[in-house]
């Protein structure tokens, strides 16, 4: 018996793929299987069928599970991160930094940084434009012996140990216009304590407490006023303004704005501030006393001050978050924690901090043992689009909408289809007539340019929720007609069947004879039709939000993230933009294709090797 | 046969006018509003009660408070316009064009040639490569060229064409810099002639391969179906056993089976790469139909989007009349005038 089921098998996996003549003993040929097993059986032995289904399943439980984990947040939009390749290099420090970190500075999309020994490193993604590149360092920092750096948003800042500035990156907005007081002063050159890097523009602050900014500034406010040189002890620059530590303990704001979200600095910072930092909008502040006041144009929580128990010291800014080093080696972060940055893990608190360097998006914790923790945006695995949105996100959360759209616009598809079919089948005469006219009519309307209509009636003035529900129904309403024609041809056969004629006759209702006798005879071809037609509609969609006329920016689909990508720089340049999407999508057309032709293949063993 | 031809016109027509004034009461339900739309440049000169009161008249001379079967009736030129006299789409007046501040009927000249060019073009390349391409396979079923076709054909219907024209314009115009990115003709330089001619298909190759190469897929496997079911008929055993040439058996006995479904498909594939060439003209940035649907869309120029969509429209009702009458001339079997 087993050795029976073994030639079997062995028979059906031989009848699918080769060997067709051979001949077989007439015992096992005749072997009788339920239809429903022979089908299953047929599926499962179609190797092309199986690879469709499980590469299907796993997008599939890739787009639906994964959304859980990446929230996406639709709304956002970061110009320090377009069009960033593919990397997760932002954070990893260079060998020669490890254990040897005299000052690190993270930029947006890049870390810098100098060793001990005066050696400067950069890494991470380093260009900026074509021509500028960060990595580039000019021969002369090389040669010198630098004691700290600075990163701002497209240019860095260092400073080497006989207080030599130098600035490379974007210098085109004047970040190279070094004063003339830095490089002479008035009573020979200054010592300088503090290097400091925003948008477009750098500052440095002396030893003998004067401050200094240059670069563009059209947007910046980085005047200095006459009464507070001599008395800055340290400033604390944000994308566009600046505040100063004073030798009073006070905490002051340079610029000469009379009135802005920093102006305004709260009371308790007259006297006793023992750090200041600033984030991209915001500033905060330690007192004596271990308190943290942060003020600004609070946008990621920046406010939001986790419960410490011991007393801070010392804080940083990133561009929405801030860290604080706390009198026992501690660290705490909060505010905007899109990027992990604002979690510190586990591993930072068993150690002692000595340091910590945080910017942007990044943070580096220096243990007391020299080594180097980090925490944060460690880059964007798929790169980044024009908006600087993470690619992977995009990929997890279209994937998600693109297969909704599709499978909802299929059912509605399949419903429409299945209950005209039925009835034009079932009844004829003038509702058969009727119905197929209908249907002749819109099938044989010009798909692309009615769905383009249809979504331009729809408009974009409505909610974006209703606006995809009102897509899929479009889709659907549109592709009925290849099952209704399909489930009338079936049921137009099935109806001259006994097994009706005894239905009809036991007095059975004729909606119980549909739906209940003869539709489940035709449940396996709806079954093939269904999974062809839901790629279809998948590809509908995609089409459609391609050119504009689907879902709409920024719900993201397969489809609208390929949308502009047809120029040549797109194309080319930011090749990670469109590579993605469109290879995700056609694998999971190409499986589901695959697998609708093996259920075909197993349902219909007449279509086998068609 | 002639009597049928006549009853499949006679219902061409009245499909024609329903599909029309479903178009034409779908692109009412658009929201635009062409009384304020001219009104708007006067606006601010105007007192409000002023502009109210123009508005009113505005809307009356326009026709735009009729009832829509009067209005439509009206653009059809089925009953005299407002100047009282037959002037609609059967009069040849196809609208006015307020994107381009011109007729319509001025504005689809050029796209349109340009459309049914490729479209052509694009036909001829792929019949030319699917049908002995199909018919190989079907005769060497399941020879090594036979299952690499399957699969490629899988992969070449599963993706959709702007997928493959992204990969092919990555390939062929930005690698190997055979073809242009994208656009019609080359910038500034004004070729007469063949020149001109040879310059439009430099640039036309691109999206005529993508277009054909998106079509491979489908077709093959269609063709390669329908041969096979031809082959396996009981005449072909015949012709066969009598000793008849495999290539007569092939080409003559089988083919002529095969060609029905064959021309079915063509003809519904022809339409459908008519509309689906939206897509390739708006990827290529080429100047046809298809963008020029979108544009009209996308400028709220509705007369313009709704000629073009009853271009389509006609287009696919002639060739569903087309496919009809073609089984009858190359199947003699079929009656179609039963």
């Amino acid at each position: 018996m087993s050795e029976n089921k073994r030639k079997g098998k062995h028979l059906l996996l031989g009848q699918l793929f080769r060997n067709r003549n051979r001949e077989v003993d007439l015992m096992i040929e005749e072997q009788i299987q339920s239809p429903g097993r022979m089908m299953l059986d047929n599926f499962l032995h179609n190797r092309l069928g199986m690879i469709g289904l499980i590469g299907f399943l796993a997008i599939f439980l890739f787009v639906t599970i994964a959304p859980h984990f990446v929230p996406i947040d639709l709304g956002q939009s970061d110009a320090t991160q377009t069009n960033i390749p593919p990397t997760t290099s932002m954070m990893k420090l260079p060998d020669g930094l490890k254990n040897n970190v005299q000052a690190i500075a993270p930029g947006p999309t890049f870390g810098v940084g100098c060793d001990k020994d005066g050696n400067i490193y950069t890494w991470g993604y380093t260009k900026i434009t074509d021509k500028i590149d960060i990595k580039n360092i000019p021969d002369k920092v090389k040669d010198s012996k630098i004691v700290d750096v600075a990163a701002g948003y497209d240019h860095i800042v260092a400073l080497d140990e006989d207080n030599d500035i130098y600035v490379w990156g974007n210098t085109r907005l004047g970040q190279d216009r070094i004063p003339t007081e830095l490089k002479t002063g008035r009573h020979g050159r200054p010592d300088i304590i503090q290097i400091e890097a925003g948008y477009q523009m750098s500052g440095a602050v002396t030893a003998d407490g004067r401050a200094y900014f240059w670069g563009n500034s059209n947007m910046t406010d980085i005047d200095v006023k006459k009464d507070l040189q001599g008395h800055i002890k340290k400033i604390a620059i944000a994308t566009y303004n600046y505040i100063c530590l004073l030798d009073d303990g006070s905490v002051a704001y340079g610029g000469l704005q009379k009135t802005n979200a920093f102006t305004n600095i709260p009371a308790n910072l007259k006297s006793g501030v023992v750090d200041i930092a600033a984030s991209g909008d915001t500033m905060a502040a330690v007192t004596e006393d271990g308190k943290i006041t942060v003020w600004g144009n609070i946008t990621h929580h920046e406010n939001e001050i986790p419960e410490f128990d011991s007393k801070p010291v010392e804080i940083y800014g990133g561009r929405y978050h801030y860290t604080a080093l706390m009198e026992n080696g501690d660290v705490i972060s909060w505010g905007g924690n899109d990027h992990n940055q604002a979690t510190v893990p586990d591993s930072v608190n068993t150690t002692d901090i000595e340091t910590v360097y945080a910017g942007f998006y990044q943070n580096y914790a220096v243990t007391k043992t020299g080594s180097v923790e980090t925490w944060g945006l460690k880059g964007h695995p798929l790169g980044t689009d024009d908006l600087g949105r993470d690619i992977l996100t995009r990929i997890i959360h279209g994937g998600k909408t693109t297969m909704t759209v599709g499978a909802i616009a299929e059912i509605i598809s399949i419903i429409i289809g299945v209950v005209l079919g039925a009835l034009a089948g079932y009844f004829g005469g003038k509702t058969d007539l009727i119905i197929m006219r209908i249907s002749e009519i819109i099938g044989g309307l010009p798909f692309l340019p009615f769905a383009l209509l249809l979504s331009a009636i729809i408009g974009t003035r409505i909610d974006v929720q209703l606006r995809m529900y009102l897509i899929m129904v479009v889709l659907g309403l549109l592709s009925w007609t290849g099952i209704c024609r399909l489930i009338r041809a079936q049921i137009l056969a099935e109806r001259e069947k006994e097994f009706v004629i005894a239905a009809q006759a036991m007095g059975v209702k004729e909606h119980t004879i549909i739906f209940k006798h003869i539709l489940p005879n035709v449940m396996s071809i709806l079954l093939v039709q269904a999974t062809l037609g839901f790629a279809t509609c998948m590809l509908t969609e995609s089409s459609l939000s391609y050119l504009g006329f689907g879902i709409t920016p920024p719900t993201p689909t397969w489809g609208n993230m390929l949308t502009g990508a047809n120029n040549s720089i797109v194309i080319q340049q930011y090749w990670w933009r469109w590579v993605f999407p469109a290879s995700i999508f056609g694998i999971c057309t190409i499986c589901i294709n695959l697998m609708g032709d093996a259920i075909r293949d197993a349902v219909d063993p007449k279509s086998l090797g068609r | 046969m002639r009597k049928y031809i006549l009853k499949r016109l006679v219902y061409l027509v009245v499909v024609f006018f329903i599909v029309s004034l479903l178009m034409y009461c779908l692109y009412n339900l658009i929201p635009s509003d062409p009384a304020r739309d001219q009104l708007e440049a006067m606006k601010s000169t105007l007192t409000p009660q002023a502009y109210q009161e123009m508005y009113q008249e505005l809307r009356q001379q326009m026709g735009l408070d009729d009832p829509i079967v009067v209005r439509y009736a009206r653009w059809m030129g089925l009953i005299p316009g407002l100047k009282g006299k037959f002037d609609g789409l059967l009069e040849g007046n196809f609208g006015y064009s307020q994107y381009f501040k011109k007729p319509v009927i001025d504005v689809v000249g050029p796209p349109m040639q340009t459309t049914i060019f490729i479209n052509i073009f694009a036909t001829i390349l792929a019949l030319g490569i699917t049908i002995p391409l199909g018919i190989y396979c079907a005769v060497h079923k399941g020879g090594k060229i036979d299952n690499f076709t399957q699969v490629f054909t899988i992969i070449g219907y599963s993706i959709p064409v702007y997928i493959i024209a992204l990969v092919f314009i990555f390939v062929f115009a930005v690698l190997l810099r055979w073809f242009p990115v994208s656009g019609m003709n080359t910038p500034g330089a004004n070729y007469t002639g063949f020149r001109a001619f040879l310059d439009r298909l430099y640039y036309m190759a691109l999206p005529l391969i993508v277009m054909t190469f998106g079509s491979l897929g489908g077709m093959t496997r269609y063709v390669r179906a329908a041969m096979i079911d031809a082959l396996s008929m009981d005449h072909i055993k015949t012709a066969r056993a009598k000793g008849v040439k495999e290539k007569t058996v092939i080409y003559s006995h089988a083919w002529r089976n095969a060609l029905l479904p064959v021309i079915t498909l063509i003809i519904s594939w022809f339409l459908g790469i008519f509309s689906g060439s939206v897509i390739i003209e708006n990827t290529f940035n080429i100047n046809g139909m298809g963008s020029l649907y979108i544009k009209g869309l996308n400028n709220h120029d509705y007369e313009l989007a709704l000629a073009i969509q009853m271009f389509y429209t006609i287009v696919s009702l002639v060739g569903a009349l087309i496919m009809d009458l073609s089984y009858g001339l190359v199947d003699p079997r079929v009656h179609v005038d039963k």
